[in-house]
């Protein structure tokens, strides 16, 4: 349903010695996602798991191999091909806007203002309080509350392909539960394609395949259970080096 | 006895559709065209012919005047003194606004200088709209003035906007508030073109426990220069807030300084700053909603404006 075929990233760096070298985030992915399951994508810091997820929603154009969607070529496609394709985004460090409130985006994301219709997004997604749509969009919210913003505004385009990108960041322990429940019920109710960026392991647990990517490939992909010892075995933290240990409350990540 | 380019022009800068209820003052090409008082609200010529004098009885409450400007005559640079007095514990709307439509390669400008005296516990909100339009090539300048002296416990909300066609504009704040009185300033220019603006602000935090806040924010676009100046000044224990945002769109130019002056050991001052682009996150956001390009940005601005 939406397949990747030899995608490739790299950008252009330069090395200590003041060289301009070539650096490859992507080092030529091939992967097909079904329609209506549901994918958690997981690695350590820097292995390139983000960098997939916006390269299929167009935030970055690849340097090589293709992305298709229901057969047809999206490689080339902008943002906006994209999103009206059906493919939507969920991003880990949400925009906030100055003069523009939830209704607004919320509106905008479901293409139209009828109150009612904006009410029953709210409802889908659990957010009960009526009072928070004309909160503005803006520096005031927390970082909790923007990220249901932003995963109301995602679900509310009623996509075919929905990205999250590490939608737990700044979201408490206890959110985290209720927040797999929706993302499964909309996989269900609405045979939503699901991609989801993390290292929880709730929504690895979630997912029906993980895809662990590290340096820039896949190295495998199975149910949580299979992956397991590798997981366990995997280094995901790169900051260990400098830090104390997984308990250490002043962790560099 | 309002022409389609008259009605144009009170309908950009003062939302009417026609001659407005309550108290009103229409000014046209440097003379009055109409005028209506009410029995809380009185309206009259000053002294010296300069202006008008608009005078509102203590304890009105609820009630709106309208004081719009229009010009559409070539070469006319007219120039306005108003002095509004908002009796205590009155609750009012003005609305204000000058509207200059160009017809001709001669300038056309107004001045307004608007002082406001605030009394104890008299509130007000002030929307004043700046707007000029027309095929001619004449320079359009706007250069308003507007002071204010909010006594104990007064409040004032003044809502200042510029969104196109003017030149130039010189615009001036300043204001000086009593014990525990409160100001909100929102300002908001557009420019594009070759046009340019400079809005010059000073507020003077005189009494205890006053507060005022300063928002600006400016949209610059093609070759078009925006500066913004504001002085914060404390004498007492009181609290002040600058905020201003620049977006600068194509090879705008922009400066901004804002200034704090705390001569009292108890005063809260602060401001924040910033001037660039649209920022490419709201861009990549709205246009993961379905939004293409142009749109988004304009809803981004739109909003920025609001």
């Amino acid at each position: 349903m939406l397949e990747i075929k030899d995608l490739r990233f790299s950008v252009q760096e330069t090395d200590q010695s003041g060289q301009e070298i070539n650096k490859e985030i992507i080092k030529g992915i091939t992967y097909t996602f079904e329609q209506g399951k549901f994918y958690a994508i997981t690695g350590p810091n820097g292995s390139g798991k983000t960098t997939l997820g916006k390269l299929i929603m167009g935030i970055y154009q690849p340097t090589g191999g293709s992305i298709l969607l229901g057969g047809k070529n999206i490689t080339n496609l902008s943002i906006t091909e994209r999103a009206r394709m059906g493919l939507a985004f969920s991003f880990q460090h949400p925009a906030r806007f100055k003069g523009m409130t939830f209704r607004d985006l919320l509106a905008i994301a479901a293409g139209t203002d009828d109150e009612n219709a904006l009410v029953s997004i709210l409802t889908r997604v659990g957010l009960c309080s009526l009072d928070f749509l004309d909160k503005e969009v803006g520096a005031k919210l927390s970082g909790g509350e923007i990220k249901k913003v932003e995963l109301a505004t995602t679900i509310a385009r009623n996509p075919r392909v929905a990205i999250y990108d590490e939608p737990d960041t700044g979201i408490d322990l206890w959110t985290i539960g209720p927040m797999v429940e929706l993302l499964k019920k909309e996989q269900h109710e609405h045979n939503t394609t699901t991609i989801v960026v993390s290292h929880n392991e709730k929504f690895l647990e979630a997912a029906d395949e993980v895809i662990l990517i590290k340096d820039g490939q896949i190295a495998q992909t199975g149910p949580m259970a299979a992956l397991l010892p590798l997981l366990q075995d995997l280094d995901f933290c790169s900051w260990k080096n400098i830090c104390e240990g997984e308990y250490d409350v002043r962790c560099h990540r | 006895m309002l022409d389609a380019i008259d009605k144009e022009l009170l309908k950009a800068v003062a939302d009417l559709e026609s001659i407005p209820k309550g108290a009103y003052n229409i000014r046209k090409n440097g003379r009055l065209l109409s005028r209506e008082v009410t029995a809380n609200i009185d309206i009259e010529t000053n002294e010296d012919g300069t202006g008008i004098d608009i005078i509102v009885k203590p304890g009105t409450v609820n009630e709106s005047v309208h004081i719009p400007v229009i010009l559409s005559q070539a070469d006319l640079f007219d120039v306005v003194k108003n002095r509004f007095v908002i009796g205590e514990g009155s609750d009012v709307t003005i609305i204000a606004g000058c509207g200059i439509h160009c017809g001709s390669d001669k300038p056309e400008g107004h001045a307004g200088v608007h002082e406001f005296y605030i009394k104890k516990n008299a509130k007000v909100k002030y929307v004043e709209k700046h707007y000029a339009t027309g095929p001619g090539t004449g320079r359009r300048t706007l250069n308003p003035v507007t002071k204010v002296f909010i006594e104990e416990n007064g409040h004032a909300e003044m809502e200042l906007t510029q969104l196109g066609g003017v030149d130039e504009a010189r615009r001036i704040n300043e204001a000086t508030l009593g014990p525990n009185a409160s100001l909100l300033i929102t300002e908001r220019v557009m420019t594009d073109g070759e046009q340019q603006a400079v809005s010059e602000n000073k507020i003077i935090l005189e009494g205890r426990d006053c507060k005022a806040e300063l928002i600006s924010r400016s949209v610059i676009k093609d070759n078009s220069k925006q500066d913004f100046y504001a002085t914060l000044e404390a004498r007492e224990k009181c609290y002040g807030h600058l905020e201003c945002d620049a977006i600068v769109m194509g090879n705008g130019t922009n400066e901004t300084v804002p200034a704090l002056r705390s001569l009292h050991p108890d005063a809260e001052l602060t401001h924040e700053a910033a001037i660039g682009k649209i920022a490419n996150d709201q861009l990549m956001k709205l246009m993961s909603l379905g939004m293409d390009y142009d749109e988004a940005v304009n809803h981004i601005i739109r909003g920025f404006l609001k």
